[in-house]
């Protein structure tokens, strides 16, 4: 099999640095000298630790179009957590991506034809510290992840107190990203000139994480991360709680697929996008409990704006509900639009007319689009209630299996009374009403 | 109706610029409304159940921020985990 070129694939990679971000709270390193005021006098608080051992793993499949199979991503997460004192977590994670599947070699009117299949395995690991307060918890934490061709390391440091009454919490996060990418090696072309990384190229490392350039075959190339989160979670009453978040996040680097060609004007180029990037996103979420039938509702609204032109809104809505003490159903359903890229366009128009100005993409996640996420979740929770043990030794055990189905639509760049081949075929989509599933099974053992 | 048109025409505000302006206004006005009631420890027996926590499940929220990043333009701003019980 070829060794493959793949949208999806490199995309995951280049996002990767972001999805960490959910493992750990990060903070900003200008204010953790002032919360360790806070957390210092933790020596006097009672524990708050707790040992754990979660494990989750998803499955997620997509379809694709032209008889090409589909896209499979296994993602399993192994997380440990044990006390070291009374005010002091220690944790470490592990997680895995195996991706298998087709992809489209060229951004085109018919990427389908040019469709090549690929595997591609990556490997992250995880550490942190936590300190708990009486109020407070501090957080520092770092990861690393690697794959043939791309590394990435991370730092951060995270912060979170509670206001006097405890009916207010401050979380602040900062996280640091030093990833690289290999690509190939173009030397002074240009952006049309430039050629893609074919798998062919040997994307050499030394000591598993730094890369190691070979002349006239690979390069690394840079890619860093800045995140910051602030957030509030307020009780507005005593059986409502809303949480408001603002989000920042700007890289630097080499942020093209090295894989992806775009046609453009009869060229196929290696795809061209800016160095830099930033990112900023609102957040707002509330949850309301309904004491009489014990069940809760969970709604949500984020908007999302970067320097790319992509602007995006998403809406969602959730409800739990108990039955008896150890089964919970939670039912979730979410609705995202996002608006193109400012250099995005339709197939047609990069082969037709040309490049919007200097860059070209043949992302599907530049482009304009619509995705529905509907699903639910099972969940069985043991713990006693009088404080004994499940099973002689864990405070409590629980198993989740979780279900949910994705219909994601492109939605036309440009006039699509103008464009004669359409957008069917640009992308590898399903082009069926249900596009993907995933199916989540996870188990956590707290003792 | 000629200084109308003429204002129409400069002040109409962009797509980003009103989606910005919305999450500022919503956002605004939903911490307005924040702490006009204080919620007693006693009272905070629902607020403690693990449905209310924000991000309860923190191996779910990762998988499900990993999936939705590469299949949309879009990342972060997706909150943080806990919720507010204050019970630490």
């Amino acid at each position: 099999m070829a060794a493959a070129v793949a949208a999806t694939r490199y995309d995951s990679r280049m996002k990767r640095s972001a999805s960490f971000l959910g493992l750990a709270y990060m903070a900003l390193p200008i204010v953790l000298p002032a919360l360790a005021g806070v957390v210092a006098p933790s020596s006097l608080a009672q524990a708050h630790a707790e040992d754990r051992v979660d494990s989750t793993t998803t499955w997620y499949q997509e379809k694709r179009k032209g008889n090409l199979g589909g896209l499979t991503v296994v993602h399993p997460q192994f997380d440990i957590g044990v006390d070291a004192g009374d005010n002091t977590t220690l944790d470490i994670g592990y997680s895995a991506d195996a991706v298998s599947g087709a992809t489209a070699a060229v951004y085109s009117t018919d990427a389908v034809s040019s469709a090549t299949t690929f595997k591609d395995l990556r490997h992250a690991a995880t550490t942190g510290i936590t300190f708990y307060g009486s109020r407070s918890t501090l957080s520092i934490s770092g990861n690393i992840g690697s794959e043939r061709d791309y590394n990435s390391i991370g730092v951060g440091a995270s912060a979170k107190v509670d206001l006097p009454g405890k009916n207010t919490a401050l979380a602040l996060s900062y996280n640091h990203g030093f990833d690289q990418v290999c690509d190939f090696d173009n030397g002074m072309a240009t952006a049309l000139e430039r050629r893609p990384l074919t798998g062919q190229q040997a994307c050499e490392k030394q000591k598993f994480l730094l890369g190691k350039d070979v002349a006239g075959d690979s390069v690394w190339r840079d890619l860093s991360f800045d995140t910051t989160q602030a957030t509030v979670t307020q009780n507005i009453s005593p059986s409502v709680v809303a949480q408001f978040g603002l989000y920042g996040q700007v890289a630097r680097g080499f942020q093209s697929n090295p894989y992806r060609r775009v046609r453009v004007s009869g060229v196929e180029a290696q795809e061209h996008l800016p160095d830099v990037r930033g990112r900023v996103a609102l957040m707002a979420r509330v949850n309301k409990y309904l004491p009489s039938i014990k069940s809760a509702m969970h709604a949500m609204a984020r908007g999302y704006t970067d320097t790319w032109g992509v602007n995006s809104v998403t809406l969602g809505l959730g409800y739990s509900q108990y039955f008896g003490n150890s089964l919970l159903l939670r039912t979730n359903a979410r609705i995202y639009q996002q608006s193109e890229a400012t250099f995005f366009k339709d197939a047609f128009f990069y082969e037709t007319e040309g490049s919007a100005g200097e860059y070209f993409t043949g992302d599907r996640e530049l482009g304009a689009i619509r995705n529905i996420v509907g699903g639910m979740k099972f969940s069985y929770i043991k713990f006693d209630e009088n404080g004994g043990n499940v099973l002689g030794v864990f405070d409590e055990v629980s198993f989740n299996l979780k279900a949910e189905v994705y219909l994601l639509d492109e939605l036309p760049a440009d006039p699509i009374e103008d464009n004669r081949e359409g957008i069917d075929r640009q992308f590898l989509s399903s082009g069926q009403a249900v596009d993907a599933f995933t199916l989540q099974l996870g188990m956590l053992f707290r003792y | 109706m000629a200084w109308q048109s003429s204002s129409k025409a400069t002040n109409i505000p962009s797509g980003r610029t009103k989606l910005i302006l919305a999450c500022v206004l919503a956002t605004g006005f939903l911490f307005g409304a924040c702490g006009k009631q204080a919620v007693r420890a006693s009272e905070k027996e629902f607020l403690a159940d693990r449905i209310m926590q924000f991000d309860a499940d923190g191996q779910e929220t990762s998988a499900d921020e990993h999936i939705l990043s590469n299949r949309e333009g879009s990342a972060g701003g997706r909150g943080t985990g806990g919720g507010g019980c204050g019970c630490n």
